[in-house]
C-alpha cells in the first residue's frame, strides 16, 4: 500500500526497476557491515509481543501490521537471518529481493520517524529506531533513499547548508537582523557577529530560520546580547541540521557534523552551541562522535542548556507576565527522548511564561509530532505524515493552550501544518522566541 | 543419578553452553565504543532499568496493556515454578505441602495465561502478522512443560516430565526462548543508551495518558 505521488519519470523508480542480483548482493554486504553486537542482541531478544504497537503514532492512526514497530524491526532482522543461514524458516528468515526492498522503503522510510518511542516502551528494551536506521543505511548505500530526502542531504554537502542558501543571502539576512537587533535592544553597537575569532560560543542554526524564520535568529541574538555573551556565527558553516541521520549515511553524517566542529576549532571557540533543532542536536552531540570515531575536543551543547544557565546565573531576567497566554511544550524526540535535554525547556518556560501546561503524556513519553525521520522532506508520504500527526494534534487540543512551544524547527514545520489541517488555532513558537519576549532589564555587564 | 535425570541435566548444560556461544558470537560483531562525552548517571540508569523502569507506571507498553502485562508476569512465574518442580524431581527433594500447593496454583494460572497468549497471538490480526512458527512452538513447549510439572506434582510421574524438559532445553538456544539470556543484554544496552544521555532515570515522573 505504498503512497507514491512520484512522477513516472522518476530516477528513483528507474533505479528500483534496474535492481539486479549484483545490487542486492551489495545491499546484503552493507547490512552485514552495519551489523554489531547491539544489532545481534536486539535480533535475538525480540519476542514479537507486539506491545510496542501503540507507542507508535502511525499505528494509532492505521493499526496495520506495517505500522507495528516490531514488524519493521523484523523486516531488517529477517533479512539478516536469511543471509546468515538459509535454514532459519522457523524464525521467519526472509530473502532480500525486489519485493522486500519495496517494503523496506515503504516501511523504514515511509512509516517511521526514528523517534524511538517504541524503543523506550519495548518490553525488552530494544532500540528499534537504531535497527530501522541500519535498514536505511543499507538503502542509502544502494542509492535507494527517497530522492526528496537525498536532495536535502546533497544540498547540505554541496552548498554548506540544506537549503542551498547563498553566502550573499546569509550576509544580507545578518545585515538586516543587525539593524533589527539594535532597534530591539536600543544599542547601536549590538550585532550578530560573523567569524569572531576567540568567541566563547559558536552558534549553529537551522537554515530554515535564515530563509523563513529570521525572527527566531533575532530572538537568540537578543538573548546572547542581553546575557553579555561573547558569541559568533560562522560565515560558512552555520547549519545545525544533518539529514544524513535520516538517510542513514554515516559517512556524510560525520562529514556534516565535523564541519561545525572544525569551524569551532578554527575560530578558537570552546563551545559549539546547537540551535533549536532536535535531530541536529542528536546527530552532532551523540552520533557524530561515533561516526567519526573520536571524541570532540570541544564542548557541544544545546542552546536550551545555555539559556537555562543564563536564567539560573541571573545573566538574563524574565518577566513571565509578558507571556500571559497559555503555553504548552512539545518535546522533540531527538532532543528529549534520544538526546537527554528533558527538563531545560520546562525550567526556561516556567521562568518566562505565566500559564504553562504540560501535554499528556510528556517528556520522554511525549508523542512524536510526525515531522522527524526526514518525513517533512519526503513529500511522497505527506498524506500519511499528516494523518499520523492527529495524535499530536489531539494532545495539543487537550491542553487548551494558545501557544505551542517546540525547540525544533522540523517539529515547528509539522506543528504548523497540523495547526492548519486540524484547525487548532494556536501559535507555534521556539523557546528562544518566548524567552526574548519575556526579557526585562539591560544587558549583563 | 539415573539416565533420564542425567539427560535433563545434560540438556540444561547444553542450552547454557549454546547460549554462551551465541553470546560470544554476538560480541564478535563488534561492541561499538562510545566516543560521545557522557552526561547523566549511567549507574543509576542501570539500576532504574532493572527496577522501576520495568514497572507499568514507567512503561506504556505495560500500563496500556495491563492485563497482558499481568498475564506475562504470571506466565513467567509459572516457568520458574516448573523449573523448581523439575529441580525437585531431579534431586528427589520432598517438597512441603504448602509449597506444592503454591507451585500447583502458579502452574495452573501460568498455563491458563500461556494458552491465553497463544490464542491472543492467533486472533489479534497485527499480532498474528508479526508472529512466526517459533512463537507458537515456543509457547506450546513451555505450556507442555508446565502441564507435566503439574502432573509430576500431583501424580509423581517423572519420565514424561523429563522428556519434555529435555526437548525444551534443547530448543531454547535456537528459538525465541533464548530471550531468557538476551533480554538482559538488551536491557543493559537500553540502560547505556538512555543513561549516557542523562535521559534516565527520569528527573520527574512522566505523566501518562
Amino acid at each position: 500500500m505504498t503512497e507514491n505521488n512520484a512522477c513516472p519519470i522518476d530516477a528513483f523508480q528507474q533505479r528500483l526497476a534496474q535492481l539486479d542480483e549484483t545490487a542486492l548482493d551489495q545491499a546484503r554486504a552493507t547490512l552485514v557491515s552495519k551489523w554489531s553486537y547491539a544489532a545481534e542482541v536486539y535480533a535475538r531478544a525480540c519476542v514479537h509481543c507486539g506491545l510496542c504497537s501503540d507507542s507508535c503514532h502511525y499505528f494509532l492512526i492505521d493499526p496495520s501490521k506495517e505500522s507495528v514497530p516490531a514488524y519493521r524491526l523484523k523486516l531488517v532482522t529477517d533479512v539478516f537471518a536469511c543471509h546468515q543461514s538459509k535454514s532459519r524458516k522457523i524464525s521467519g528468515a526472509r530473502e532480500l529481493d525486489r519485493n522486500t526492498v519495496d517494503e523496506w522503503i515503504d516501511c523504514l522510510f515511509g512509516r517511521c520517524t526514528l523517534c524511538n518511542r517504541c524503543g523506550l516502551n519495548c518490553s525488552v528494551g530494544i532500540n528499534i529506531a537504531q535497527m530501522i536506521r541500519i535498514g536505511r543505511s543499507v538503502l542509502a548505500a544502494s542509492r535507494l533513499v527517497p530522492p526528496e530526502l537525498q536532495s536535502t542531504v546533497d544540498a547540505a554537502v554541496n552548498t554548506g547548508n540544506n537549503m542551498a542558501i547563498s553566502r550573499e543571502e546569509w550576509f544580507e539576512t545578518i545585515d538586516w537582523l543587525n539593524g533589527e537587533l539594535q532597534q530591539e535592544v536600543g544599542d547601536p553597537q549590538a550585532c550578530l557577529p560573523l567569524d569572531r575569532a576567540g568567541a566563547t560560543i559558536l552558534y549553529a542554526v537551522n537554515p530554515r530560520e535564515v530563509k523563513f524564520f529570521p525572527l527566531s535568529l533575532l530572538a537568540a541574538a537578543k538573548i546572547f546580547h542581553t546575557a553579555g555573551e561573547n558569541w559568533t556565527f560562522s560565515k560558512e558553516y552555520y547549519d545545525v541540521t544533518n539529514y544524513a541521520l535520516f538517510s542513514g549515511d554515516d559517512t556524510i553524517g560525520g562529514m556534516l557534523s565535523s564541519r561545525l566542529i572544525e569551524t569551532a576549532r578554527k575560530l578558537g571557540v570552546r563551545t559549539l552551541v546547537l540551535g533549536e533543532c532536535g535531530h541536529g542536536f542528536k546527530a552532532t552531540r551523540w552520533d557524530a562522535p561515533e561516526w567519526l570515531g573520536q571524541t570532540p575536543d570541544i564542548e557541544i551543547k544545546s542552546v536550551l542548556e545555555v539559556v537555562e544557565d543564563y536564567i539560573r546565573q541571573g545573566r538574563i531576567r524574565l518577566d513571565p507576565r509578558l507571556n500571559s497566554k497559555r503555553v504548552t511544550l512539545h518535546d522533540p524526540c531527538n532532543l528529549v527522548r534520544n538526546g537527554g535535554i528533558v527538563e531545560q525547556s520546562r525550567a526556561i518556560l516556567k521562568a518566562g511564561v505565566s500559564d504553562f501546561v504540560e501535554m499528556i503524556p510528556n517528556r520522554l513519553q511525549n508523542y512524536c509530532c510526525g515531522g522527524g525521520g526526514g518525513q517533512l522532506s519526503m513529500t511522497r508520504y505527506a498524506k500519511r505524515r499528516l494523518a499520523a500527526g492527529k495524535v499530536k494534534a489531539d494532545q495539543i487540543a487537550a491542553t487548551g493552550a494558545k501557544i505551542v512551544v517546540a525547540p525544533c524547527h522540523n517539529c515547528i514545520d509539522q506543528l504548523s501544518e497540523l495547526n492548519r489541517d486540524y484547525k487548532l488555532g494556536v501559535e507555534v513558537k521556539t523557546v528562544c522566541e518566548m524567552v526574548a519576549d519575556a526579557i526585562v532589564g539591560t544587558p549583563a555587564s | 543419578m539415573d539416565l533420564p535425570r542425567l539427560l535433563v541435566v545434560l540438556s540444561a548444560a547444553f542450552a547454557l553452553l549454546v547460549l554462551t556461544i551465541h553470546y560470544f558470537r554476538a560480541r564478535r560483531w563488534g561492541v561499538k565504543p562510545v566516543y560521545a562525552k557522557i552526561q547523566g548517571t549511567p549507574r543509576q540508569a542501570l539500576i532504574y532499568t532493572f527496577t522501576a523502569g520495568m514497572m507499568p507506571w514507567s512503561k506504556e507498553s505495560a500500563s496500556k496493556h495491563l492485563p497482558t502485562f499481568i498475564v506475562g508476569i504470571i506466565f513467567h512465574l509459572a516457568v520458574v515454578a516448573a523449573v523448581v518442580t523439575l529441580l525437585a524431581a531431579i534431586f528427589v527433594w520432598t517438597l512441603p505441602s504448602l509449597l506444592k500447593s503454591v507451585l500447583l496454583a502458579t502452574l495452573f494460572a501460568g498455563l491458563a495465561c500461556g494458552l491465553g497468549l497463544f490464542v491472543k497471538r492467533m486472533v489479534v490480526g497485527y499480532l498474528r502478522a508479526i508472529s512466526v512458527p517459533d512463537d507458537f512452538v515456543a509457547n506450546l513447549l513451555v505450556n507442555l512443560f508446565m502441564i507435566n510439572a503439574a502432573v509430576n506434582l500431583i501424580a509423581g510421574v517423572s519420565t514424561v516430565f523429563f522428556v519434555t524438559a529435555i526437548v525444551l532445553f534443547a530448543y531454547i538456544p535456537f528459538g525465541k526462548i533464548r530471550h531468557c539470556w538476551f533480554f538482559f543484554c538488551s536491557r543493559l544496552l537500553f540502560a547505556e543508551f538512555y543513561g549516557y544521555r542523562g535521559a534516565l532515570p527520569p528527573a520527574q515522573q512522566v505523566h501518562h495518558d
